[in-house]
């Protein structure tokens, strides 16, 4: 059976347009939930350095249990099962605004937020400890000295690996489309099924990403170059 | 740009590939399998029972009357395959190999005639609105405005749009989950042809609850959907089923599912068995005035 | 809340959905072990490939690696899908376009630690082998690769716990995994809370046990 090319379809007809509005939405998700992550990474990554044995335990079942359960689940569970626990009233909110982007958001956010707090930790542990030890000792109460001396560190030495998984969180926000967000990928399929051109519309999608990965990369390459801090190679922070 | 070069590099070198024709009568016989899209969540017609076995009306169609007839015909017992499919995926898969039958609950309509050839008509119905019980939706006269939930890519959805401009249509990819939109409250109503209605509401945990209103605002033949220019196996098909309603077979099998101690029992109407009974005589008489076949 | 549809199912979502015993092509394990197996020998050719001295081989390489890299495996699972059973004519099952796809996704990234495993072998290694005699591809075999593999093996590890989170997308073309499993007794039931937690805890259970066993392989291999 011979497939009768027609590229004309990803600019004739809506294509276009899907493909736009997917990708903002993609580039919206991303954003939010990178935030999210980079929140509950730094919050969990530091609470598992403590000395305080409960926090350190919260954080440590929060980072192992997210980090162990495939992202579509959390993508299933925050969508399908979240809603249902919460007070009717706020039920009612969510469904009139968009309950799958919260949801995919939330799912992203909090799966990526385990990865990330991995990263962080290692990153903060590979600091010598007479940094902490110098702050504390200038005055500032140890959630100072993790505000203003360690984390700023921390978080410049684990540029590359904090790089890698924001794309992995990028191209995660694609599993949003197993609940109905019309991101990327979606209108990719959505243009497959209105023109049954699979190739186009999969060729456009598949380069969309890439150059965005590319462009993500990059930046956090200036980032990086901005940020170094002379003296401190950033080592010691394996991937997990 | 170099990946993007051998991108389409590796994609022009694949479609050369394809170029060779085969039947999917060849196919079919090939593998020694007919492969259907079906649905696993539209009881009767095709769904996933309390044994976790996949089940249906129209899985035992092709079974029972569709198979048989392919094997006649290319001489050797032909296994049937099911895959999943769902109103926006049915006719990707059938146009990509994939499957070789659309065997669900798919309308016969004009416009998807375009793309894909039908069978006989199989069953008839028509379009409704599950609600919950108690709700002050009646009919399509009483949803405007209201978030009424739909499959992506079902005939329901596009007609209920032209229909009722103000309706906040919410597309699901496939039938439990827009159920589930309406058992959580994310939807007022559910809009689906009156039989699914009706097979949801008789297999949900609460039948009760739930209420089919409306009269039909629109016609639903249900049709197996194949691929176009595909004479031979069309005919077997429309031979298979012209088969089991010229005997009476489909007739039992409609009670089994259907009758009063069937899954969801809804009378066949008198109608209904003459539009049945018409197509069939139709065929024959289409099918007598060819030759039989190459 | 009602824990009774996981008594009435438990027997489907594991034997279906984790193993792959039933009525239904699926299973996780069924997928995820041929998948690194598989993956890990094209991971090795592509991977020795990254490092060759030949530019028509390394360039190639290194566009497979940054391409599979680039996109989401959502998107090479959609490719596979549409493509496969197109330019081969025939009507594949879910598995063999789910393993399809993962095989080639996967490798990319195992290419990735085979490089490294390997780049981590001392170079002066490779230098004492070929002063004692040994060809190129000998050192390769000999002295290099069973070093460097001894080096990847957590690392693999780490990439079989990913792979085996990422076969719950092969749910997207029904595929019956844990996942669809779940999803398949959820559209009847309507129990999302009780199934998905369900199958949180069975992924939680494999994957927490193989980190461990990282854990372990690493600490046995760090004293030699």
């Amino acid at each position: 059976m011979t497939y009768h090319f027609d590229w004309s379809v990803l600019w004739r007809g809506q294509a276009g347009a899907w493909l736009l509005q997917g990708l903002l939405t993609t580039l919206a998700i991303s954003a939010l939930a990178w935030l999210l992550a980079l929140a509950l990474g730094i919050l969990a990554g530091a609470l598992r350095t403590v000395r305080f044995t409960p926090a350190r335990i919260l954080a440590a079942a929060y980072v192992e249990f997210f980090r162990n359960v495939p992202l579509l689940v959390w993508m299933f569970f925050f969508y399908f099962a979240v809603p249902t626990l919460l007070p009717q009233p706020l039920q009612e909110w969510l469904y009139e605004h968009g309950a799958e982007f919260s949801a995919a958001t939330a799912a992203l956010g909090v799966y990526h937020g385990a990865r990330f707090s991995e990263m962080i930790r290692a990153g903060i542990q590979s600091i010598p400890k007479t940094q902490l030890e110098a702050a504390l000792s200038t005055g500032l109460s140890a959630a100072q000295a993790y505000r203003l001396v360690i984390l700023p560190i921390a978080l410049r030495l684990i540029i590359p690996p904090l790089t890698n998984e924001t794309l992995n969180l990028f191209k995660n926000s694609s599993v949003a489309l197993t609940i109905g967000v019309a991101e990327l990928t979606f209108q990719t399929r959505q243009i497959e099924t209105y023109t049954a051109k699979a190739i186009e519309a999969l060729t456009a999608g598949t380069l969309i990403y890439l150059i965005l990965c590319l462009a993500i990369a990059r930046t956090m390459a200036r980032v990086e170059r901005r940020f170094a801090i002379p003296g401190m190679v950033g080592s010691g922070a394996t991937e997990p | 740009m170099k990946r993007a070069l051998i991108l389409f590099a590796t994609l022009f070198l694949l479609n050369l590939s394809s170029a060779f024709a085969e039947t999917t009568l060849e196919k079919i016989g090939r593998g020694g399998t007919l492969t259907i899209g079906t649905r696993t969540g539209s009881p009767p017609f095709a769904y996933v029972d309390k044994n976790n076995r996949w089940v249906g009306f129209s899985i035992d169609l092709v079974e029972q009357f569709v198979a048989p007839a392919v094997s006649k015909k290319i001489g050797k017992t032909i296994k049937v395959a099911k895959k999943e499919s769902a109103p926006p995926t049915r006719i990707p898969l059938l146009t990509s190999n994939a499957v070789d039958l659309i065997a669900e609950t798919m309308t016969d309509t004009k416009e998807r005639r375009e793309s894909v050839d039908f069978s006989l008509t199989f069953f008839y119905t028509g379009a409704q609105f599950l609600v919950k019980k108690g709700s002050p939706i009646t009919g399509i006269d009483s949803v405007a405005g209201k978030r009424v939930a739909a499959q992506q890519g079902a005939t329901n959805a596009r007609i209920l749009r032209e229909r009722v401009p103000t309706v906040k249509l919410v597309e699901f990819p496939d039938q439990p989950a827009a159920f589930q939109a309406l058992a959580q409250g994310r939807v007022e109503a559910y809009t689906n042809d009156g039989i699914q209605l009706a097979g949801l509401k008789a297999k949900a945990p609460k039948p009760d609850d739930w209420a089919i209103v409306g009269a039909f605002y629109s016609n639903e033949p249900y049709g197996m959907a194949m691929r176009k220019n595909e004479p031979d196996f069309h005919n077997l098909v429309n031979q298979g089923l012209a088969d089991a309603i010229e005997s009476g077979k489909y007739f039992e099998l409609y009670d089994k599912y259907f009758g009063s101690k069937g899954e969801l029992p809804y009378p066949m109407t008198a109608e209904m068995k003459r539009l049945l009974q018409a197509s069939a005589a139709e065929f024959r008489k289409a099918a007598g005035a060819q030759p039989a076949g190459k | 809340m009602d824990f009774g549809v996981i008594e009435r199912n438990w027997s489907f979502l594991l034997g279906q959905g984790l193993v792959g015993i039933g009525g239904f092509a699926g299973g996780t394990l069924r997928l995820a072990v041929p998948a690194l197996l598989l993956g890990f020998i094209l991971g090795l050719f592509i991977g020795l490939a990254r490092l060759a001295r030949s530019r028509w081989v390394r360039v190639p390489a290194t566009i497979y690696v940054e391409l599979f890299r680039g996109v989401p495996l959502v998107m090479v699972i959609f490719w596979f899908w549409f493509i496969l059973p197109f330019a081969l004519d025939v009507a594949l099952p879910e598995y063999g376009i789910a393993l399809a796809a993962f095989v080639v996704f996967e490798a990319a990234y195992l290419a990735e630690i085979v490089r490294a495993g390997i780049q981590s072998v001392p170079s002066g290694q490779v230098e004492a082998a070929l002063s004692a005699g040994l060809g190129q591809v000998q050192t390769m075999r000999y002295v290099v690769l069973p070093q460097a593999l001894r080096n990847m093996i957590p690392a693999l590890v780490t990439q079989f716990i990913v792979l085996f989170k990422d076969t719950s997308l092969a749910s997207i073309i029904g595929y019956v995994d844990l996942t669809k499993a779940a999803q398949i007794v959820n559209n009847r039931e309507i129990r999302p809370f009780e199934l998905y937690l369900f199958i949180a805890v069975v992924y939680w259970l494999c994957a927490y046990g193989m980190s461990r066993y990282a854990g372990y392989l690493e600490r046995r291999l760090a004293t030699a």
